[in-house]
């Protein structure tokens, strides 16, 4: 696919501003401090893992509220391999991504199969990321309950160990989560892309065109378990410890899906759109807090609830289709074929 | 800001939001922090989970922070304290503890919980500024390689080990000892991490009772009584125990039920018998459980005049349901203190000259001279003997440190007034 092809539908406008906002991106580490070159790092880290539900419920339409899942098995295998087997990171993750990818089309199989769907299918997923924890919880080759952590390493930077600066995983991250943009961006305009859209929108009337269900199904859980592997890699060798109670946590799932439902599910900008927004409204909030002089713990989190109610009150579809139409970046629905 | 307003101020819509994105930028720019000079008082930054599922012992923890300050003053020590949450949440822990030494902190005391602590630590590596840990407990954390963490609380495993020699002095004060004793333990990640450290330890500890099946269960159950039952059909004479409270409630509520009266309750090191809730769902049946864990010293003066400061900051509450979250918070704080103090300088690499020569000996919980290894670890950390007397945790052992003399066996359920 043409690079072109990439920014098909999207205005002159909309490429100004990608590359102005790509730009400013790849500068920033040189003018801002390690604080928030460490917020936009998790920014990103969200956009991605973002991305990589989209591609289960916003392009295929199947809820998963169990992704912890993936991110803690991806945390946990290159993490064991780099301890145990001296491998590193990028190493782990030719190892982990496809055993995650299977896990998911396991799992995945096992709704589908048997006609778990909606709701039900969410609990599925919710109960698999559950029981792995508890197992997690009692295997002592990875720390069990008491957790893993990894070596300290000092000295310089060192992509290949993924052990470093700020800036170091600030632009790992950043590069992850446009080739996430990009992968998404292709498969949605390929042929499974377009058989994604039909079983999103009408799952009978799909069978009914001859698309093989099953296999679709299973390809977007797939795809969306391994990126989601990776994005669990980079966070074990980010945060240098993991805990089965913190990884595999619903709350994580639910963080992750966050950023798709406030940018606009089923859009590849929806996902970076809302973790660009979700995490800095968190630290606008403390930022405010402090100055106003508010010491009152939980206060942060009453603001920021009400804000997301606000959000989706007002954009029920996310804010990226009606910003992106809105701001001129994008051509409007119905102007242009390709899915936006 | 509304139409009239910029109309007054004579700015163009423009221009507001140029102004606006200008202050975003300084933001986000950040000077260096002056404070990371050389001069003036020491700034800690304190990072505790203050709001989320850890906030009740968070804010336990922070209330040092009100008395330190006044404390720290008396004892002819320079700081200013700024405060973070990390909402209970390790992404957040390792955002703020950045934003705090963006914000001038000289260095970093926290963060209660092992996970946030390790984010936290990751940072002050990077940054080089040092982190002193009140609570966690992670042997790994003084084991991965940091050069800048410095802890003065126990890890898991030593907070059995040391429960070993003080429960055969239990015994001998009262020159009865058990035969048989079992472990009863949540399945969480503190119930767990305690058992393995206690079966890793048991075989070289040289107890006089031997060990029967463990029973382990769900601390969210919302009935032991089938536990329960078990511990008391093995014939055990004393019950070992990692709990949290509301399990801790349920697991004394059966033993009343059933009849099931061991010579004791113990626990090495965990929450939940010493909890203010335990006393006032329990009341006299609270009494006599025993923990066996880091405690503030009552018979120290440092102790006491915190407990004076404490009554009048929070004249509702009592001290000894936060003493033990205050006591290694403000130990860590002064220890900070004292670090600036030697060192003459606010600069990282001469505060962490002084952190690795400290030699503290006026603290508040009970033990030696505060020191750590090369590791950064305080290996002199001690622990006491606290029994519920008078539905109060009292101090029973170390003798230099006991208000009263441990009660061992322990009366009978009906036998208490």
């Amino acid at each position: 696919m043409a690079l072109n092809d990439l920014f098909a539908g999207v205005t002159p406008r909309g490429k100004i501003a990608f590359t102005a906002g790509l730009g400013a991106l790849l500068l920033l580490p040189e003018a801002a401090n390690s604080y928030w070159i460490s917020i936009f790092t998790l920014i990103f880290w969200f956009a991605y893992v973002g991305q990589a539900w989209n591609v289960m419920m916003g392009f295929a339409g199947q809820l998963s509220l169990g992704h912890a899942l993936y991110v803690g098995l991806g945390g946990y295998g290159a993490a064991a391999l780099y301890l145990h087997l001296g491998l590193g990171p990028w190493i782990g993750m030719l190892v982990t991504v496809p055993i995650c990818a299977i896990v998911g089309m396991i799992i995945g199989w096992l709704g589908f199969r048997f006609g778990v769907r909606g709701v039900h299918f969410a609990l599925l997923t919710i109960a698999c990321a559950e029981f792995t924890r508890v197992a997690f919880d009692h295997i002592t080759s990875v720390g069990g309950s008491g957790g893993l952590f990894l070596p300290v390493v000092s000295g310089g930077n060192n992509l290949w160990a993924l052990r470093g600066a700020p800036e170091l995983y600030y632009y790992t991250m950043l590069v992850l989560a446009l080739g996430a943009l990009a992968l998404c961006r292709i498969v949605t305009r390929t042929r499974l892309g377009y058989f994604w859209l039909a079983l999103r929108e009408n799952p009978d009337a799909a069978a009914a065109l001859g698309i093989p269900l099953l296999r679709v199904k299973l390809l977007a859980v797939g795809l969306s378990a391994g990126m989601t592997a990776i994005g669990g890699v980079f966070y074990a060798f980010y945060y240098n410890n993991l805990f089965p109670d913190q990884i595999f946590s619903m709350g994580r799932s639910i963080e992750i899906l966050l950023g798709p439902i406030i940018g606009g599910i089923g859009t590849v900008f929806g996902p970076i759109l809302g973790a660009m927004l979700l995490t800095p409204i968190g630290e606008a909030t403390n930022l405010l807090l402090e100055a106003l002089g508010v010491a009152l713990p939980g206060t942060k989190q009453v603001i920021y609830g009400l804000a997301l109610v606000l959000i989706i009150l007002l954009r029920p579809a996310g804010i990226w289709p009606w910003l992106a139409v809105k701001a001129g970046l994008v051509v409007p629905p119905g102007d242009e074929e390709a899915p936006q | 800001m509304s139409s009239d307003l910029q109309g007054k101020l004579g700015l163009s819509r423009r221009q507001v939001l140029i102004g606006a994105a200008g202050l975003g930028a300084t933001s986000l720019i950040g000077a260096p922090a002056l404070a990371q000079s050389s001069g003036g008082p020491l700034k800690i930054g304190v990072l505790l989970p203050r709001s989320g599922i850890l906030a009740q012992a968070g804010q336990s923890c922070a209330r040092a922070e009100a008395i330190g300050a006044s404390v720290l003053k008396g004892l002819g020590y320079s700081v200013e304290i700024i405060a973070a949450d990390t909402e209970s949440n390790t992404d957040t822990a390792r955002a703020r503890a950045e934003k705090l030494i963006n914000d001038g902190a000289h260095l970093i005391v926290g963060a209660f919980d092992s996970g946030q602590t390790g984010a936290a630590a990751q940072v002050c590596e990077q940054r080089g500024i040092p982190l002193v840990v009140n609570i966690a407990a992670a042997p790994q954390l003084t084991e991965q390689g940091y050069k800048t963490l410095f802890r003065n609380f126990p890890t898991s495993i030593d907070l059995v080990k040391n429960a070993f020699p003080l429960m055969k002095d239990v015994f001998a004060t009262a020159g009865k000892t058990p035969t048989k004793a079992l472990f009863l333990h949540a399945n969480d990640t503190f119930g767990m991490a305690n058992k393995a450290a206690w079966d890793k330890l048991f075989p070289d500890a040289a107890m006089p009772f031997s060990m029967l099946e463990p029973i382990s269960y769900d601390p969210k159950a919302q009935d032991l009584s089938v536990e329960v039952a078990k511990a008391k059909a093995s014939g055990a004479e004393l019950v070992i125990v990692t709990t949290r409270a509301a399990d801790a409630i349920l697991i004394v509520r059966e033993m009343v039920k059933q009849r099931f009266e061991p010579q004791a309750i113990m626990s090495p090191g965990s929450p939940g018998l010493y909890d203010e809730q335990f006393y006032k769902v329990l009341g006299k049946y609270s009494d006599y459980a025993t923990t066996i864990l880091p405690w503030y010293d009552p018979k120290g003066s440092l102790s006491q005049q915190v407990q004076a400061e404490f009554g009048k900051l929070f004249p509702r509450d009592k001290f000894e349901g936060h003493a033990f979250n205050i006591g290694c918070t403000l130990d860590a704080l002064l220890v900070a203190a004292d670090a600036h103090k030697r060192a003459g300088s606010t600069a990282a690499p001469a505060l962490l000259d002084a952190l690795r020569a400290t030699k503290l000996d006026t603290h508040m919980m009970i033990g030696p001279a505060i020191t750590f290894d090369a590791k950064g670890q305080n290996v002199n950390f001690s622990s006491a003997v606290v029994q519920n007397l008078d539905q109060r945790p009292t101090v029973v052992l170390p003798k230099g440190s006991a208000e009263k003399a441990p009660v061992f066996p322990v009366p009978g359920w009906q036998a208490r007034g």
